[in-house]
């Protein structure tokens, strides 16, 4: 899984790159507005280090950005699965509140709370949580009718039980939208640090921008695209993991 | 497989005949570097007063922004003319671009540093030792400062570097003692905001300690000027004209009019003062012609960039700097 993900990852970058330059050929640009493959290369040697180390360091906002925002959706989630007044007031405030653009948002949060760990993390956390409070409101509204009505029946269904037999029914779902969400929460991370942070990818780019310097914008992206495809790869392995597990505990054979 | 090849070939194809071209007639654009504010009076004005249309001219005046490179759309033929700012112009040279100055807007560069008249003034570079001081790390005031501070001898112990962004708020609240602001926007607003507060300010200007970098200047290909000379005498004419009547105090209401179309975000009283202050820094005496090229303080910017590993080599400036009479 680990290795496909970086692989296609690998085809994608190469393929868009040849795109650019072969506009680049036809156009005769010069390395200012494309640069050519000895430029983005010399770029990579003197960058490529630094940028290693801010991807991490933005990557690391995202993974703890992103544990915030599965946590905030399971309970939001969770108390809003019911067709209740309080579940459909819960459901409507998390849609508002994700109706306000993050590019709006960032700068206010930057001016209150400055420029260090805590808003990153806050607007990792915001971009990534909605896409996730979606599928989790989905899967913990739908009921498994199978299962449910034996626990029902029989007087044994609790809200924890319910939440169980949901979770494990759609387990494949889940890891597939927590993995996409590390994703969202990476590009958020890098949009709060574009618009406001001292640190990370993102302010790199920043300042590769008002240089105009489009190769160490090239170099930058290959960065965050391989480490992003080995954080979603190693949530893949891990999803497959559990799935099996999980299957095996149900199956009897291991408990 | 072949399908798809010749599919592809198919949309270079169609990209590359979408291109537009100025060359096909003379209707072209005309790329600024910034929004529409009083810094870019003279443009405004130009279109406005139908300057380019009396030389037979259909030039689309097109505002800038942060994403917006006037380079980029000329190598690409989507702008005939643009501004951009000389380090782009250096930058831009040195990674090949085939360009040219043509003229040169501001005399005096408006990136300067505003701080509290509580403080105090800053005579000597000396004097900048033991304050805050705000840099944009990557723009073009971390260059200057930095030469700025190569000149005094200071070295980074001696002053107190904070990164700055948009927001003005560490100024404000004074963790930032010395912040850099365009003197003839931001600088206006800010230092009537201040006045509020019973606060006055101070202005740094980098060229009163013999530091010029240069600022904005209009520029255009080499194919241009190669195959239409005509055309961009024509326009830089129109365009200085319109220059020259912005910046002529007789005519300030009209300007202001004119400016107010499409900069409604600012009050009356604030696009005052800011024309008055852009009309110091791009004509800073009557003497001075609009458009002069400072070739003297393009080779100091040159300089600069290079002792700063901004560009690998010389660019030769000077070749680069036409003066059309």
């Amino acid at each position: 899984m680990l290795f496909r993900r970086i692989y296609q990852f690998l085809i994608v970058y190469m393929v868009a790159i040849a795109f650019l330059w072969m506009i680049k050929m036809g156009l005769s640009l010069s390395d200012y507005v494309i640069p050519g493959i000895f430029l983005v290369a010399e770029t990579a040697g003197q960058v490529a280090e630094e940028y290693v180390f801010d991807v991490i360091n933005t990557l690391s906002i995202a993974v703890l950005g992103q544990a915030l925002s599965i946590v905030l959706a399971f309970t939001v989630g969770i108390s809003g699965r019911k067709s209740s007044w309080i579940g459909s007031f819960i459901k409507v405030t998390a849609y508002n509140i994700q109706a306000y653009p993050i590019v709006a948002l960032a700068p206010i949060i930057f001016i209150l709370l400055g420029d260090g760990f805590i808003p990153r993390l806050l607007i990792a956390s915001m971009i990534c949580y909605f896409p996730l409070l979606l599928s989790i409101l989905g899967i913990m509204a739908t009921p498994v009718e199978d299962i449910e009505h034996f626990y029902i029946v029989t007087g044994r269904m609790r809200w924890q039980l319910e939440v169980k037999i949901r979770a494990f029914e759609n387990l494949s779902k889940l890891t597939t939208v927590i993995s996409g969400s590390a994703t969202l929460a990476m590009a958020g991370t890098i949009v709060g640090e574009f618009i406001a942070a001292n640190a990370g990818i993102g302010y790199s780019i920043r300042i590769a921008l008002y240089q105009s310097d489009i190769a160490k914008i090239l170099v930058a992206l290959f960065m965050i695209g391989i480490i992003i495809s080995i954080y979603q790869g190693i949530l893949e392995t891990m999803g497959e993991q559990i799935k099996n597990k999980w299957s095996i505990s149900k199956e009897g054979v291991v408990l | 497989m072949k399908k798809f090849f010749i599919l592809f070939l198919l949309f270079l194809l169609v990209l590359v005949c979408a291109t537009p071209s100025y060359a096909r007639g003379i209707k072209f654009n005309y790329r600024l570097k910034w929004l529409f504010n009083t810094s870019v009076a003279g443009d405004i004005y130009a279109d406005a007063k139908g300057f380019f249309r009396d030389v037979g001219l259909d030039v689309t005046v097109k505002e800038g922004s942060p994403e917006k490179n006037a380079i980029n759309e000329l190598e690409l033929g989507y702008a005939a003319f643009g501004v951009a700012s000389a380090d782009q112009v250096i930058r831009a040279l040195d990674k090949g671009a085939k360009i040219f100055v043509i003229a040169q807007l501001f005399q005096v560069n408006p990136m300067q540093w505003i701080y509290r008249t509580d403080q105090p003034e800053i005579k000597t570079l000396q004097d900048l030792k033991g304050r805050n001081i705000g840099i944009t790390f990557g723009g073009n005031d971390e260059t200057i400062m930095n030469t700025l501070f190569a000149k005094a001898g200071i070295t980074k112990k001696d002053v107190t570097i904070t990164g700055v962004r948009f927001d003005f708020t560490p100024f404000f609240m004074r963790k930032v003692d010395v912040w850099p602001v365009y003197r003839n926007s931001q600088g206006v607003i800010l230092k009537d905001k201040l006045a509020r507060e019973g606060e006055g300010v101070y202005f740094f200007n980098p060229a009163d300690f013999g530091v010029n970098f240069v600022a904005n200047s209009v520029v255009t290909s080499e194919a241009m000027m190669k195959n239409n000379p005509d055309l961009v005498e024509k326009f830089l004419n129109a365009l200085l004209k319109g220059w020259e009547d912005a910046m002529d105090p007789a005519k300030e209401a009209e300007t202001l009019e004119a400016i107010k179309k499409l900069d409604k975000g600012t009050n009356d009283a604030i696009r005052k003062n800011q024309l008055s202050v852009t009309r110091s820094l791009i004509k800073p005496s009557v003497s001075i012609k609009i458009g002069t090229i400072d070739i003297a303080a393009w080779k100091q910017t040159e300089e600069m960039m290079l002792k700063e590993k901004q560009i690998k080599k010389s660019v030769n400036i000077e070749t680069r700097l036409i003066q059309i009479k």
